[in-house]
């Protein structure tokens, strides 16, 4: 009698469920899988049907591929990631394989965007591409071009719903790529209002100096409360914010600065230390130069005896006499 | 070989030190002599000397002093030729030079004397006021007078000085009361004591063993001890009013005769002793004034006092050009300090810790014995003023946000453009342009570090750095020349309004005379009228003028002291 070799149809050899046993394979192996473990689960399918199966479900996007040390893996996709991305495919019905690398490359940027020049160097592809490509995602409201503070000219782009990083647009104190002089200057003169007011009413307090001098200083974490308190700032400001004006303080010359060492844990200190600010007058007043009209005079180096300009037709101090 | 006094920076080039190329025994002399030439002053200062020198003693004088301040030191007959006047007049005017300490004189090979002008002393002469209102304050009117009178005539006895003065303080007091000298002669022991005088140099009394000609010129020789010791005279006398006629106008500074001998009958019992005005005790107070009013904007009365006990404990023990005062324990300084001040050991301790932890850094303790020792720290304190005074002018011809950049750029030693930008919190293209402003005027410089070896500027970091130095050099040079333009401008005043001056002058003549005759009110009256009113007004604005561009030079010459003070204690250091 013949043996009759009758190919058992495996009860699971549709397409589909082949594709849901893989995927609950994922989901019980989070970190990947080898094709050696869906052929040992599965042992009666074909490697073809296998093959279709897994390249199904990559390119409908459920799994990640990656390459490992010992092969290649398969990884269920993130369910995070799966939302925009079935969103996204949802948009991008048609669009070819170029245009998701590059959307992949600058989703991996995160929030500090990537340079144009840098996308074609990961994506090797031509610029010209690139520039069409880009504009596309940006037509299709994908991405979005940011520029950078730093240098006016570049433009880094990134997802369209993410926030750009401090390091691009400058912090607190930009604004649409301006720096914002005059909020600073007002944030300026009211910390060293702050700590003149401190520091006289140490001064009238005339108790023994060591009290004096201490009650005068004042930490920027209480300069920075102040200035919260005071709410002129429609942006949070940090503490570090806070110490870069009361730094410009200092190279005015109107406030000086120790540090002193702090417990842990109390509140305003920074790795075991606190800075404290305080107001000071000048050491000189105004130099016996700048009182004489020569000190400030723009022509200095033009003025000598029996020329154009000379001491005895100086206009300058003409003026300065008669005041 | 003594080295000019008062060196400004240009020392280092003139010192002929063993390590110095091309410096043998036998070429030294010409050699030297051509450095010397080299550290002669700017061509402000050379201008700055020769206004002073004809304000001060007239034409010829200012011909030979300017001549040898070019030239370095010459020989009588060189000066005689080169500058074309009668070797009489020349040997006037070099007495006068000699007796005001302007100029000093050597004996070389070959019997030659040489004369040198010393440029720095001609400088000092814009000081004088200041000179005399710090005596005033110290010792009053009296000690006024007697630094006054020392410094107009050069070189005097100690009788001569204590009747002049005697005299002249009798003028001003009531009609019968008359100043005796035994009073003036005591400030003037205080003066020595306290080293605001100083004896001159003389020729020693040595036994002529070898009989040969005298030497063409005497050698000055003063033992340290012998400075300020004050000879024992007895002075008796009163002042005397003087008569109306007779005696020359006081106050006038004329070229004065050394030796000028009074009309006294008796020989002068201190004949030889001639004492003159110490002009670096002089600038020890003021600088110690700037420390004092340092500290008191700084931090309070109390602080100052302190410091200014501590200075004034270290007045004679230190010596001027130290960089530490000798250390003090506090508890010296709580039995020193001044009799008002009650506060109590404790409260002095704890101002002493504050002083020293200070970030001005004036003062240092340098130890725990006798209850904490405390130094000033005296170089630390003149570099501060300076740094001050630049940051005050760059302040005021710039703004005040160019001046946040110098001390941003001072503080942080270097920096790149964008460093300074972030740091000073000011856009970009204002940054640049104040950097730029800066760096042309030389008050930032400019350091260069290639990143390759060609130096390409697009691979090169490009820092800024404050060369405290140098800048102070820069604004010295402009402040001696602010000052020659405001003396320039004061005598261009006076000339203009030359034709009124005189007839004002001619008109109060007559009014002293007609007054001395005896004349009616009424002519008075009209001789009066002789000056209309605009005139008056006129003379009126040239007075205020002239006051104002004088008191403009003082203060001009206070930035010359701080600057001055610290470029010569950097380079004592160096």
């Amino acid at each position: 009698m013949a043996e009759v070799k009758v190919k058992v149809q495996p009860p699971d050899a549709d397409p589909v469920e082949i594709e849901n046993r893989i995927i609950e394979l994922c989901h019980q192996f989070p970190h990947g899988i080898t094709d050696q473990v869906i052929q040992n689960e599965m042992p009666h399918i074909e490697a073809q049907q296998r093959a279709v199966a897994i390249n199904r479900l990559l390119s409908m996007g459920q799994l990640d591929l990656l390459r490992s040390n010992t092969g290649l893996l398969y990884r269920i996709k993130d369910s995070q990631n799966a939302g925009p991305v079935s969103f996204f495919l949802s948009k991008m019905k048609g669009s070819d394989n170029q245009e998701k690398l590059v959307y992949q490359i600058i989703e991996d940027a995160g929030n500090k965007g990537i340079w144009s020049r840098d996308i074609r160097y990961k994506s090797n592809l031509p610029l010209t591409e690139i520039n069409k490509i880009l504009k596309n995602l940006e037509s299709k409201k994908l991405i979005k071009a940011v520029k950078s503070v730093a240098a006016s000219k570049k433009k880094v782009y990134m997802l369209y719903n993410l926030q750009p990083d401090r390091s691009v647009t400058g912090g607190a104190w930009y604004s649409d790529q301006d720096f914002e002089s005059e909020f600073v200057e007002v944030l300026n003169q009211q910390c060293f209002k702050f700590l003149q007011s401190k520091a006289e009413t140490a001064r009238e307090s005339k108790q023994n100096p060591m009290i004096q001098r201490n009650s005068s200083f004042a930490s920027s974490h209480e300069v920075w409360k102040y200035i919260c308190e005071l709410g002129i700032s429609k942006v949070e400001l940090s503490m570090e914010d806070i110490e870069t004006i009361l730094n410009t303080l200092i190279y005015d010359g109107k406030v000086e600065m120790t540090i002193i060492a702090a417990k842990e844990g109390t509140v305003g200190s920074v790795d075991g230390h606190m800075k404290l600010y305080r107001a000071v007058n000048p050491i000189i007043p105004p130099t016996g130069l700048v009182r004489a009209p020569c000190g400030l005079c723009p022509v200095f180096d033009d003025c000598h005896e029996g020329g154009e300009i000379s001491p005895s037709n100086c206009i300058y101090m003409t003026e300065w006499l008669e005041f | 070989m003594e080295q000019p006094r008062g060196k400004t920076g240009w020392t280092e080039v003139t010192e002929p030190g063993p390590g110095r190329p091309g410096f043998g025994a036998s070429d030294r002399r010409p050699r030297a002599a051509a450095l010397r030439l080299l550290s002669t002053m700017t061509q402000a200062e050379i201008k700055l000397c020769s206004l002073l020198l004809q304000e001060h003693f007239g034409e010829i004088v200012e011909k030979i002093g300017v001549h040898l301040i070019r030239t370095g030191s010459q020989p009588l007959r060189v000066i005689a030729h080169d500058t074309g006047t009668s070797l009489d007049q020349v040997k006037k005017a070099l007495c006068v030079l000699i007796q005001h300490n302007l100029v000093i004189y050597q004996v070389h090979k070959r019997g030659v004397v040489e004369y040198e002008a010393q440029c720095s002393r001609v400088l000092r002469m814009l000081r004088y006021p200041r000179y005399i209102y710090t005596a005033k304050t110290l010792y009053s009117d009296t000690g006024e007078l007697i630094v006054e009178e020392l410094l107009l005539n050069g070189k005097m006895t100690m009788s001569a000085v204590v009747k002049k003065v005697a005299d002249r303080l009798t003028e001003t007091m009531e009609d019968g009361k008359t100043m005796d000298y035994a009073e003036v002669s005591n400030t003037f022991v205080r003066l020595a004591d306290t080293h605001f005088v100083q004896r001159c140099p003389f020729v020693p009394a040595t036994e002529n063993s070898d009989p040969g000609p005298p030497p063409p010129a005497p050698t000055l020789v003063i033992n340290e001890k012998d400075m300020y010791l004050v000879p024992k005279l007895s002075l008796i006398g009163k002042g005397k009013r003087r008569r109306s006629s007779d005696e020359d106008a006081t106050g006038e500074p004329k070229a004065k005769r050394p030796k000028h001998t009074a009309d006294n009958k008796e020989p002068i019992p201190d004949d030889g002793i001639y004492w003159q005005a110490n002009l670096d005790r002089f600038h020890q107070h003021f600088r110690d004034q700037g420390i004092v009013s340092a500290v008191a904007n700084r931090m309070d009365q109390t602080s100052s006092e302190i410091v200014r006990t501590m200075l004034r404990m270290s007045e004679i023990t230190t010596p001027s050009n130290a960089p530490f005062t000798q250390p003090l324990s506090s508890n010296e300084i709580f039995r020193s300090l001044p009799v008002g001040y009650n506060i109590s050991k404790q409260v002095l301790d704890q101002y002493l810790t504050l002083l020293a932890d200070d970030p001005l850094e004036f003062v240092g303790k340098s130890g725990d014995s006798g209850g904490g020792m405390y130094v000033i720290n005296l170089h630390k304190a003149l570099g501060s003023l300076a740094t001050a005074t630049l940051e005050s002018v760059v302040q005021e011809r710039f703004g005040s946000r160019c001046a946040r950049i110098f001390r941003l750029v001072l503080q942080k030693k270097h920096l790149e453009q964008k460093q300074v930008e972030d740091f000073a919190m000011i856009p970009a293209k204002e940054a640049k342009d104040m950097l730029y402003k800066m760096l042309s005027e030389n008050f930032i410089s400019l350091q260069e570090i290639p990143k390759t070896p060609d130096h390409a500027p697009s691979r090169t970091f490009y820092l800024y750095t404050v060369n405290i130095l140098s800048a102070a050099r820069m604004l010295l040079h402009r402040c001696y020349k602010s000052i020659a333009n405001l003396i320039e401008r004061r005598q261009f005043e006076t000339k203009e309004n030359k034709r009124l001056l005189e007839k004002s002058q001619r008109v109060e003549a007559i009014i002293a005379s007609m007054q001395a005759t005896g004349a009616e009110e009424a002519q008075l009256q009209e001789i009066e009228e002789m000056i209309t009113a605009p005139e008056r007004q006129q003379l009126e604005t040239l007075k205020r003028n002239v006051n104002k561009l004088d008191a403009s030079e003082i203060q001009v010459d206070e930035t010359i002291f701080l600057l001055e003070s610290y470029i010569e204690s950097t380079m004592k250091r160096q």
